[in-house]
């Protein structure tokens, strides 16, 4: 059995990049399927040949696609596009078409609106909602998107209620120009420094932008809000686990611990942590060459490392090592093999 | 004229490359490798979580610039710092400019603004270069932050010049971004692993950098490979993990060289934790593989 690691109707999983989030998530995915879960996994960026193993080409983008049955089970595959989410979401939430349209036309959302910092990952839980929301699968696991500042999407959520509410928008929605871009009288004499500051510093042209953004979109403010926190929820729900996976050696036991204090101060529920790409015993073979020295100090190495993380996280009974594979997997059979050998590392 | 004398010739070098591919290792030893040609380098580090001075050995920055051996320095650098600073620089006042720098407005701002963090700190890279600055800088290195696409940094002045046009801010966007595109003192390095993903995004980084800002990268740097198998190795566990690692190295080599024919530099795996030793052995390993 698998023990832990299917635990939750969502399983995020996260980490730093370069550990193989994507290839665990689907490892995990296609053992709920197999399991008889009707189960979804959302991907990001998956490999070319992750992507050929789970059929979700290009033309797949946003929508699920069915990648293997197993009786009352099955797997369902899709990628992650935050431009086309953003769209829908604007789509759904304008009060009509003229509304949306504005915003489409809007240079601001255009050119930038993709590039906004923390949009990507809002983005990635909006889209998990409305697929947790349709009610079609039993379990959804979600492989996060490689972020600089790797918990971004946590904070998601908190991030968009903050700028509906901000003061800023409320600047914004009743600013000191006029539609022509001309400053209102009385703003100009009671804001006269901070204003010249904005407008001399920022420019003038890049505010307007901006304003005209905010209020394109302020009639999708209210549907935005209330979908925010129920985004917000939908983490902190018992039945949410985030997974984490950790890069072997002593080298890489700084990022887990970022990511393990961060979830627990905001109180979201820990699944099993898995340690990815553990070097092997290389055996008492008698050799002394380069290759052999090397094997052994990395084996060494990454068992340094499973030591430090089990001796900083002492409760932690759910330190999983996942060994390095020869060849990465990257078709459902390997897939499969890959879950096979996580059941037997996690048997409790 | 050899890769790395072409480098030095740089006033500013990116080092991008994707997550856990060894970029700030790669840094450090490219400060150490220049700082020994006779230049007086800045290695700027972005990302909080400070790993820069472990690869040297010095303390960590904590925003300071700290000395790292002859003719080397690393700042760790964090960009709402430098916008603070350059608020406090264009606001006289002081009362003035800390109202603004402690408003919420101001901080959404910042966190909100596209392009505007990276802007900074490539901003004060820039303006280290410029003088003013003692000691003197004849060349930055940018240990630029991991993210999907190393792009985002080297795009963000124009994008930024582009929408804030007319304004201070945009004018020093821009004037940015003309030095970026400048060939002759601005270069990119690339590091990556070789293995699937971190290939498949070196090439795609090459694409993009060379379609969105006609850079071509001055270095690709492929680091960690497997050392070849010795003659008649037992078919053990461990023996068949490596042949099969090596293999894999190889193969992604000749699809990374498929398509970039630029200047490539190999790096072995070597047995050695991060740290002054591993720095010191790929110094000497990259010296060798240039010339």
């Amino acid at each position: 059995m698998s023990g832990d690691l299917l635990k939750g109707r969502l399983i995020v999983v996260v980490g730093a990049g370069g550990v193989g989030k994507t290839t665990l998530a689907a490892a995990l995915a296609l053992g709920s399927a197999k399991e008889g879960r009707r189960t979804l996994v959302m991907t990001f960026d998956p490999s070319l040949r992750l992507k050929d193993a789970l059929g979700v080409g290009d033309s797949g983008k946003g929508e699920p696609i069915r990648v293997m049955e197993a009786g009352p089970g099955f797997l369902d595959a899709a990628l992650l596009d935050a431009k086309l989410t953003f769209d829908r979401l604007i789509r759904n939430y304008a009060p009509n078409a003229a509304a949306a349209k504005r915003i489409f036309s809007n240079r601001f959302y255009r050119d930038m609106a993709g590039n906004l910092s923390g949009i990507l990952e809002y983005m990635a839980m909006e889209r998990l909602f409305e697929m947790q929301a349709s009610e079609g699968y039993d379990r959804i696991i979600l492989d996060t998107p490689p972020t600089r500042q790797a918990m971004d999407f946590l904070q998601a959520p908190e991030r968009m209620m903050n700028l509906v509410d901000s003061k800023a928008i409320q600047f914004a929605m009743d600013p000191w120009w006029d539609d022509a871009g001309r400053k209102n009288l009385a703003f100009r004499i009671a804001l006269k420094g901070a204003m010249e500051l904005s407008d001399r510093v920022i420019g003038r042209r890049f505010l307007l932008d901006v304003v005209e953004f905010i209020r394109a979109f302020a009639p999708l403010f209210d549907g935005f809000r209330s979908r925010a926190e129920d985004v917000r929820n939908l983490l902190l729900a018992d039945e949410t686990r985030f997974l984490l996976v950790a890069g072997p050696g002593p080298d890489r036991v700084p990022d887990a611990m970022f990511f393990l204090r961060k979830l627990q101060e905001t109180g979201h529920h820990l699944g099993p942590i898995l340690v990815n790409q553990v070097h092997p015993d290389p055996g008492p073979a008698a050799g002394k060459d380069q290759g052999t020295v090397l094997l052994r100090f990395l084996a060494d190495r990454d068992q340094r490392g499973l030591s430090l993380l089990r001796s900083l996280f002492p409760g932690e009974k759910n330190i999983i090592s996942v060994s390095l594979e020869p060849v990465p997997p990257g078709d459902l059979r390997t897939l499969g093999q890959l879950f096979e050998k996580l059941s037997k590392a996690n048997p409790n | 004229m050899s890769v790395l004398d072409r480098i030095a010739e740089r006033q500013l070098v990116v080092v991008t490359g994707k997550g856990g591919v060894g970029k700030t290792t790669l840094t450090a030893v490219l400060g150490r490798l220049l700082a020994n040609r006779g230049k007086q380098v800045l290695l700027l580090e972005v990302d909080p979580r400070e790993s820069l001075h472990q690869a040297l050995g010095t303390e960590p920055s904590g925003g300071e610039v700290v000395p790292a051996g002859p003719g080397l320095s690393i700042q760790n650098l964090q960009p709402g710092a430098v916008i603070e600073g350059l608020v406090r620089e264009k606001v006289p006042i002081a009362y003035l400019a800390r109202k603004i720098t402690e408003s919420t407005a101001f901080h959404q701002f910042v966190e909100g603004a596209p392009g505007l963090k990276e802007t900074a700190l490539l901003g004060h890279a820039y303006r280290v270069l410029q003088g003013g600055h003692r000691p003197r800088t004849d060349l930055v290195i940018v240990d630029a932050p991991a993210t999907g696409h190393g792009a985002t940094m080297l795009a963000a002045p124009g994008l930024l010049a582009q929408a804030a046009e007319g304004g201070q801010l945009g004018d020093m966007a821009s004037e940015l971004a003309d030095f970026l595109a400048d060939a002759s003192r601005c270069g990119v390095v690339l590091a990556t692993l070789l293995e699937e993903m971190p290939v498949e995004e070196t090439l795609e980084l090459i694409e993009l950098l060379w379609a969105k800002l006609g850079i071509r990268p001055d270095l690709v740097v492929a680091n960690g490979m497997y050392p070849a198998l010795p003659h008649g190795a037992a078919p053990t566990p461990g023996m068949n993990l490596w042949r099969a690692r090596r293999r894999l190295n190889e193969a992604e080599l000749g699809r990374l060289t498929a398509s970039w024919e630029g200047p490539l530099l190999k790096l072995p795996l070597l047995p050695l934790d991060r740290g002054p030793a591993l720095v010191k052995a790929l110094v000497a390993l990259l010296h060798e593989a240039d010339s």
